[in-house]
Order: structure tokens, then C-alpha cells, then sequence
């Protein structure tokens, strides 16, 4: 066997690859075809025929816009709460948490090892109308006295922003990790504001980090329904939410085909969007 | 291997653990964790029944956690029954099994259970993936109530028997409200605002909304459902409703985040007991009344289903279920066993309605269930 | 200067404080005795959840689930993706470029989609794919093995090609190099992927939820009786999934520092 790869070596990589890329392309990449096909299906359930459909993009479009913007706008929001949660955060912890880091890195990762669903739920009880968070801000004058938190934006968009920070965190703790010490010393000699040292050095070093946390949070945040669907109403329905719905509730599978690929796409291009932002600041920076 | 695993479902496993990756698919069928079996549908009763119902529908022992019914059941027949709390949503549920039935497959059930104010009952007969019972088994049929003997989607009950009946009207906590007795209240008393809910079933919310514009719902034609799907929007957009729901209502209105809510009967009967000030009423201009109906899929054993089918319509056994489960009985002669052993439950009208009652509740037209332009415009109202 | 450090520091307690909160919530409402049905306010300390975890039907049954497909799916997983990632990192060859295109793409498509995809697969395709078990398998091998690439990629790019070499060198054929050279170097890396795959497995709703059928995993029976009322036992089995994982995490961060000063000591 050793010999036979030996003289076929060419043949090892191909080999290595195909069970999984198989694997990848059968499930995946077939799955979205099968989707791509259903998407462009006319009829009613139970008996939808494949007829080059391409209206049900315009329909789903023209009839979900509201949500898709909703999507976008709520996992933008949710993107920069984020990301001001958690790069003070994850700075302390690289600079200032000294022997203690790794134990910080570990709650930071914490609520991951708490079943999605269940940290959410979670949230109904820390929300409630007649909870103690309520109360005190009721209290307090900050809600007034028929205002509340749950189901409401401000519950969805909270809910987001907790349950993908650490996507946020992760990527830019790894940046800032690497940036050399005595790096960070020179910058001090050299700047006289630690102000400045840190927007000329600290901040465009970790960069990365934001950008791939910044992809990581905003990805499924944009595709997410499980937060509108416990925390909000029917206001804040997002286009996961519609999804979801068209496919399990209402069996309307063209049209929900249809909208999966609108969702990807969009995130495609709001992602080619922030390359290029990223990439032209850089290049003017 | 594991007793519980019956040969076909080994089969069924291996199968598909051939197509995927034949040793480990095996190795994990022979250790399989969950339950499952049945699908058989040749002539014989089989040692197990796969029962698939909604939640909190069956009688429990409170202290052993068992369910009495069925393990009477199992005493009297030697038929184990596997019983699973997977149905939360008629079109939820639908669309899991649709796909397997759609191809002339089994789904590992022998009943399952959809309520006949939803367009799957008849989806469910006219594609044939229901099974006929066998009547020879089910001479307990004769305890049918005649109001159920001919339901639109099953005219001759060929094919399906109901499991329990139910009203959707309103519920209210005391806490946190006086009476709320309209729709109209409902939807735009201000003092409700933000602190109602209603059923995402659409013949439930609808249903209740076309009896309040002063139409009827037992014919709904698109103005008679656009007139109620226009005022359902318009307290969705004023803030009114907070939330569209499954039975998920209960908790919130226990806790009191919310103040009113479409409701089915039997949950708040169950509710009182965690808090009094729970109330209920058919609306003042008329409740609605659904069914939901034991089928037997195909592949569904037929002769171990309609075993069971007849164990449930002997009155005393449809009795402890309505005592337990606090839902309206299709069977006569279970009120009068009933009254035998505990009076109160006897004479509660939301568990055996009077005429009274049963003059203020409503039919939703069934032929207006599949309208695909209504489910369309209703998925809107649910989500803006 | 001094106010500010402090400022940054009681910052990052307090987000530190957001992350742990609802976690708290979960594991003290695990000991709550709620007088009703619902676990929704705070009634009084009991052990009982604990005691009967599995007083709840199916929550053990669907915990089983859970596990069998997280064990499952991450062997499978991890095999796969320490292949891919070995070729990809290791050869150069044509279609590298697609190939590691096509691992990534699945992690930057929502989750929703994937679940989607697979059950339009899967209901078009009922000849082949019983939903149930298999299918919630197959879909978590599939979205498991990029990230098992993406760890262990990281791992072999940072590792000594002249160990291998030199294993060559003395005459070991291919099978034994990776037997004796690569295989236990990237073992370490092989574990955190598998834990990160299991992990990931054990906490997946969405994609579950779409092609489940009947079948039902820990997340998936949560969602079904959130609907009705949660029983405390929930949250007992989810405070017991948190706390093995952290003592696991916890375990792997003592072992690091101590092999870390070991290490030092040693230089």
C-alpha cells in the first residue's frame, strides 16, 4: 500500500478530499439545487409543478421586502452592539486580565454551552412584564408605566446581540492576542496619547478581527428567527421568521425556496458591500 | 440489541444507514436509543401502537407519572403503546409527515390526530394518506354522538374518529383585567393594548373575528374574510396584539404579562388549578367549536389502531379522559359514568356543553379552509 | 490614567456580568418548585428537579437522541474534515482553491437555509432518506466538518514539515510517517475540533428542527414543550450541559497552564 502511494502520489490529496467534499456536495451543494428547482415551481399544495416560476422572486420580494430590510437592519444594529460590547471586553482581557485570561475567554464562551433555545427562554423570565429588570426600570422612570421590554424591538435586537457576541469576541480576542508587547511599547514611545497609540496601532492591528467577527455576527443574525419569533411580535417578524412559516405552517415551498435564495443573496452582496468598504478605508488609511 | 426495536424498524435503519454509510448505520440500529416500530399494515394486531397526539391530551398519574388509559389498555390487550407529544401545530406537525405519505411511506405512527377546523383533515383523505379503520373491531362506534357522525371531510366516518372536541373563546386574567367578553374588546379596548394575544390557527382567530363583524362562519366567502383579516391587521398594527400563539398563551397569561387571550376551553379549565383568577367565556356574539380526529396514516397498522379506537369509545374509559383532560367527549354514556364518581366534572358545561351553549358556538366553513389566498393573506397577518 | 483603567475594567464586568446572566436564571430556575404547570416565576428551593431529571416523558428519550447523533455525526465529522484539512494544508494540487471554497461556503450560509435545502431534499427524495435519525445525521456531519477543516487547518499550517521529512528520510513509507510523525501531532487538534463539532451538534435547533420528522433531539423537544410549559427538569438537563462542558473547558485551561509553566521551567 505504502509503495502504491508512492508511485501515485498525485492521487493521495484527491483521496484525502473526496469522502468529505462528497459529502459536502451531496448535502449541500445538491440540497440547494433540489431548493433552486422547488423555488421555481407554480401550484398549490399538494401539487406544485416545475414551470420556470421566476415570478415568485419579484412576488417574494415585492411581498417580504418589509422583512428582509427588517433583517438586515436588526442584524446590523445587532452587530455594532456587539461589537462595543465586546472589544472593551475582550482588550481587558488580552492587556489587562493577566494570569486570568483564559478564565475570562471561558465566559465569554460561556453562554454557548447553554442550549440556544434555553438562554433565549431565559430571556422571557430576565424580561417579564412583572419582572424585577422591569420593575426597577419602571421604578426608575426609564420605562414609563405601561411600557415594557418583551416583545418588543428592543427585546429581538438584545436577544441577537446576546446570543452572538461571543462570534463577535472570539475573532478579535485572536488579533489582539498576537499584537506583539514591545510593539505596543514603541507605539507608547512614540505617540504621546495612549489615545493615539491605540488608533494608530492597537485598533488597525486587530482589524481582522472585527472583520471576521463582524461576518460571523452578522451572517446568522440576518438569517435568525428564533429571537423574533420568542422575544418579539408580530411587528418584528424577520425574513427567517417568513421562512420558517412558508415552509412549515403554510406549505407554500416556492415561495419559501424562493426567499432562501433572496436571503443568501443579499447577505452575499452586504458582504461584498463591506469588503469593499473595508478594503478601500484600508487603502486610503 | 435492543428488545424495544421492532424488525422493521431495524430494516428502515439499516436501510438508510446503508445509503448513507453501512456499518456505522447498522451498529447504531442495533443500539438505537428512541422508540419507534409499528408501520405494519398487514391483518394482524400488533404487540405495539404509535400514538401521536397534541400535548397535556391524556390522562397522567400526577405521582407515578404514567397514564392510567393506556396502560389499562395495555393490561386488557397486551398492545404497549408508545405514546408521543409531537403535535404542537396542525401545519407544523402536516409538514413533517407530508413528505414521507406524499411518497406511499409510513411514518412509524399508527393514529395521529388533526383538528378539523384545518384544511389537513381533507387534504389527508382526498390524497389517500389515510387508511380506512376497521369497523368490525370498533362495535364501541355505536357511542359516536350524532353530531360527529358526518363531518364534510369523512361524510360515513370511514376513515377517522374524533379523539376529543373543544370551544375557542376568551380567556382573561383577573389580576390584570375585568371582564373581557368581545372580540371588539379584544381587539381595541386601549386599556388591552400590547397585553393580548390571539390563536395562530386561522379558523380559531378568524373564526371568532368573522362572528364579531356580525357575519357568519360557516359561509366564509373573500369579503366575509378579508372584512375580519382587515380588522385582525389593524389591531396587530396599532400594537393591540402582542403576540400570535400556539398554546404558548398559557404561561404568559398565568404569569401575567398578558391580560387576554384567544383560548381554547379545556387548557384553562386545566389552568384554574395553577390560578384561580383565570377566566373563560364564549364571547358575547359567538364562540367556535372544533374536533380533532383520530386517522390512521398510511402504514399504520389498521387492526392494532382500531383496537384502541374502541378501547377509547367505552364510555368508561372516555369518561376518565374527559376528567382528566377537561375537553368535550364525542362518546355517550361517558357523562353519566362520569357522574357516578365525580358529579362537579359532570355538570361542568364547558366539559359537557348544554344546549345553551352548544346554540352560541360555530362551525368554520370547511370549504374556506383550503382557500390558498386566505392561508396566504393570514401567514401576512401573522407576520408584518 | 488610573480612573480610566478602571473604568474599562468595570466595563468589561459588566458585559462579563450580561453574558452570565441568563445563564444564572437557567440553573436557578432548575431548583425552583413552581406551585403550577409553568416555570415562570420564582416559588421556592428544591432538589426534586434534580432527583427526577427525567420525570418529564421523552426529555431522556430525546437526551439520548441528542447524544448518539452528537457522538455519531462528530466521529464521522471529524474523520472527513482531518482529511480535507490534511490535503488542503498538506498538497498542492489542482481544485484547491474550490475545494477550500466549498468548505467555507456552508459556514456563511444561515442556518435556516441549510435546514431548508436539506428538507427540500429530503421530501423529494423520500425513496432514499427516511426522515428521522438519519437525516438529522446526515445534515449535522454536514455542517460539523467545516468547522473541524477550519481547526485542524489551523493546527497543521502552524506545525514542523521537516519532522515528516525527516521521517521520510529514514525510510518511512507515507502510512507510517502519519502514523508515528503527523497523526499524534495533530491528535490535540483532532480532540478540540471533535469537542467543538460535539458541541455544536448537541445545540443545533434550526437545522434539526427541518428535517427531524418525528425524531427529536434535547433542542427540538424543548421547542415543542416551550410551547405548552417548560418544566424546571429543562433546565436542569441544560444547567447539567453547561456545567459538564465547563468543567471539561475548565480542566483543558489547568492542563495548559500547568504544561505552560512546565514548560518554563523546563527552559
Amino acid at each position: 500500500m505504502g509503495s502504491f502511494f508512492h508511485r501515485r502520489k498525485g492521487l493521495v490529496p484527491y483521496l484525502l478530499l473526496s469522502p468529505g467534499l462528497a459529502w459536502l456536495a451531496i448535502f449541500f451543494i445538491v440540497p440547494l439545487a433540489y431548493l433552486g428547482y422547488q423555488s421555481l415551481k407554480s401550484g398549490i399544495f399538494p401539487t406544485y409543478e416545475f414551470t420556470w416560476e421566476f415570478s415568485n422572486y419579484t412576488e417574494a420580494v415585492s411581498d417580504y421586502h418589509p422583512q428582509l430590510v427588517r433583517s438586515f437592519v436588526y442584524a446590523g444594529i445587532a452587530t455594532v452592539a456587539c461589537l462595543v460590547l465586546a472589544y472593551p471586553l475582550v482588550y481587558w482581557i488580552a492587556f489587562r486580565a493577566g494570569r486570568w485570561r483564559n478564565l475570562f475567554l471561558l465566559a465569554i464562551v460561556a453562554p454557548f454551552f447553554v442550549t440556544y433555545l434555553i438562554r433565549t427562554l431565559a430571556w422571557l423570565n430576565i424580561l417579564a412584564d412583572e419582572g424585577p429588570v422591569v420593575g426597577l426600570l419602571q421604578w426608575t422612570h426609564v420605562l414609563g408605566e405601561d411600557e415594557r421590554l418583551l416583545a418588543t424591538t428592543f427585546a429581538v435586537i438584545a436577544g441577537i446581540t446576546y446570543n452572538f457576541l461571543p462570534f463577535m469576541a472570539l475573532p478579535i480576542y485572536v488579533s489582539l492576542e498576537q499584537i506583539e508587547p514591545r510593539l505596543l511599547e514603541a507605539a507608547k514611545d512614540l505617540y504621546a496619547s495612549p489615545v493615539q497609540a491605540f488608533l494608530r496601532v492597537t485598533l488597525p492591528l486587530s482589524a481582522p478581527g472585527i472583520v471576521a467577527g463582524t461576518l460571523l455576527t452578522f451572517i446568522p443574525a440576518a438569517g435568525d428567527f428564533i429571537n423574533a419569533e420568542l422575544l418579539g411580535t408580530p411587528k418584528q417578524q424577520m425574513i427567517g421568521n417568513v421562512i420558517q412559516a412558508k415552509f412549515l405552517e403554510s406549505l407554500d415551498y416556492p415561495t419559501a425556496a424562493s426567499l432562501s435564495f433572496i436571503l443568501m443573496a443579499a447577505i452575499l452582496v452586504a458582504v461584498l458591500a463591506y469588503a469593499r468598504v473595508v478594503g478601500s478605508e484600508k487603502l486610503t488609511g | 440489541m435492543n428488545p424495544r426495536l421492532t424488525r422493521n424498524q431495524l430494516v428502515r435503519r439499516g436501510a438508510a444507514g446503508l445509503t448513507v454509510l453501512s456499518l456505522p448505520g447498522l451498529l447504531a440500529a442495533c443500539g438505537g436509543g428512541d422508540d419507534g416500530g409499528g408501520g405494519d399494515s398487514s391483518g394482524e394486531v400488533a404487540k405495539v401502537l404509535n400514538f401521536a397526539n397534541w400535548p397535556l391530551y391524556i390522562d397522567v398519574d400526577d405521582q407515578t407519572k404514567r397514564r392510567p388509559t393506556l396502560d389499562a389498555f395495555t393490561a386488557k390487550t397486551d398492545i404497549k403503546v408508545n405514546y408521543f407529544e409531537e403535535i404542537n401545530d396542525n401545519a407544523e406537525y402536516f409538514a413533517k409527515v407530508q413528505g414521507p405519505l406524499s411518497q406511499g411511506q409510513g411514518i412509524d405512527r399508527d393514529i395521529f390526530v388533526f383538528t378539523d377546523n384545518s384544511r389537513f383533515p381533507g387534504l389527508l383523505v382526498d390524497q389517500g394518506w389515510v387508511q380506512k379503520l376497521d369497523k368490525e373491531l370498533i362495535p364501541n362506534i355505536s357511542n359516536l354522538i350524532d353530531a360527529q357522525a358526518s363531518p364534510p371531510f369523512d361524510p360515513n366516518r370511514e376513515y377517522s374518529l374524533p379523539w376529543q372536541s373543544g370551544m375557542t373563546g376568551i380567556a382573561w386574567n383577573e389580576d390584570v383585567t375585568g371582564p373581557v367578553e368581545s372580540i371588539e374588546q379584544l381587539l381595541e379596548d386601549p386599556k388591552l393594548k400590547g397585553k393580548v394575544t390571539m390563536l395562530m390557527e386561522l379558523a380559531d382567530s378568524v373564526g371568532l373575528t368573522i362572528l364579531a363583524n356580525g357575519d357568519d362562519p360557516a359561509t366564509v366567502d373573500d369579503d366575509v374574510f378579508n372584512r375580519a383579516a382587515d380588522r385582525i391587521q389593524a389591531a396587530v398594527g396599532s400594537g393591540q396584539i402582542r403576540r400570535f400563539t400556539g398554546n404558548d398563551y398559557a404561561q404568559a397569561l398565568t404569569g401575567g404579562d398578558l391580560a387576554a387571550s384567544v383560548a381554547w376551553s379545556g387548557d384553562v379549565i386545566q389552568l384554574l388549578l395553577d390560578n384561580p383568577n383565570l377566566k373563560w367565556a364564549v364571547p358575547k356574539d359567538g364562540g367556535m367549536i372544533w374536533t380533532d380526529n383520530m386517522f390512521i396514516p398510511t402504514g399504520g397498522s389498521v387492526p392494532t389502531a382500531s383496537t384502541y379506537m374502541n378501547y377509547v369509545y367505552e364510555p368508561a374509559v372516555a369518561a376518565k379522559l374527559a376528567a382528566a383532560i377537561n375537553y368535550v367527549t364525542p362518546v355517550k354514556g361517558a357523562r353519566e359514568e362520569l357522574a357516578k364518581s365525580d358529579a362537579k366534572t359532570a355538570n361542568n358545561t364547558l366539559i359537557f356543553p348544554d344546549d345553551e351553549l352548544l346554540t352560541q358556538l360555530h362551525q368554520y366553513d370547511s370549504a374556506a379552509l383550503n382557500n390558498q389566498e386566505h392561508i396566504t393573506r393570514w401567514q401576512q397577518v401573522l407576520g408584518q | 490614567m488610573r480612573v480610566k483603567h478602571h473604568l474599562l475594567t468595570t466595563y468589561a464586568m459588566l458585559v462579563i456580568g450580561y453574558l452570565m446572566l441568563p445563564i444564572a436564571v437557567v440553573i436557578l430556575f432548575s431548583f425552583n418548585e413552581p406551585e403550577g404547570r409553568f416555570n415562570y416565576v420564582w416559588q421556592g428551593f428544591t432538589f426534586d428537579n434534580w432527583a427526577n431529571w427525567d420525570a418529564p416523558i421523552g426529555l431522556r428519550e430525546s437526551m439520548i437522541t441528542s447524544l448518539e447523533i452528537g457522538v455519531l455525526s462528530t466521529v464521522v465529522a471529524t474523520i472527513l474534515g482531518t482529511m480535507i484539512a490534511l490535503a488542503i494544508v498538506r498538497h498542492h494540487f489542482r481544485g484547491r482553491a474550490s475545494s477550500n471554497v466549498l468548505v467555507f461556503l456552508p459556514m456563511s450560509t444561515p442556518e435556516i437555509v441549510l435546514g431548508a435545502s436539506l428538507l427540500a431534499l429530503f421530501i423529494q427524495q423520500t425513496g432514499i432518506f427516511v426522515i428521522g435519525f438519519w437525516t438529522i445525521f446526515i445534515a449535522h456531519v454536514m455542517f460539523i466538518v467545516s468547522y473541524i477543516v477550519v481547526t485542524v487547518k489551523a493546527r497543521l499550517i502552524g506545525f514542523d514539515r521537516h519532522l515528516e521529512e525527516a521521517a521520510a528520510d529514514l525510510g518511512a513509507d507515507e502510512l507510517t510517517t502519519f502514523r508515528k510523525v503527523t497523526f499524534p501531532l495533530i491528535a490535540p487538534a483532532m480532540l478540540a475540533a471533535s469537542l467543538l463539532g460535539f458541541a455544536l451538534s448537541i445545540d443545533d435547533f434550526v437545522i434539526t428542527y427541518f428535517v427531524a420528522g418525528g425524531e427529536q433531539t434535547f433542542p427540538v423537544y424543548v421547542w415543542g414543550i416551550a410551547r405548552v410549559a417548560t418544566p424546571p427538569q429543562v433546565n436542569v438537563v441544560a444547567s447539567a450541559i453547561f456545567l459538564v462542558a465547563i468543567a471539561v473547558a475548565l480542566g483543558n485551561v489547568l492542563w495548559q497552564y500547568r504544561s505552560s509553566r512546565r514548560q518554563r521551567g523546563a527552559a
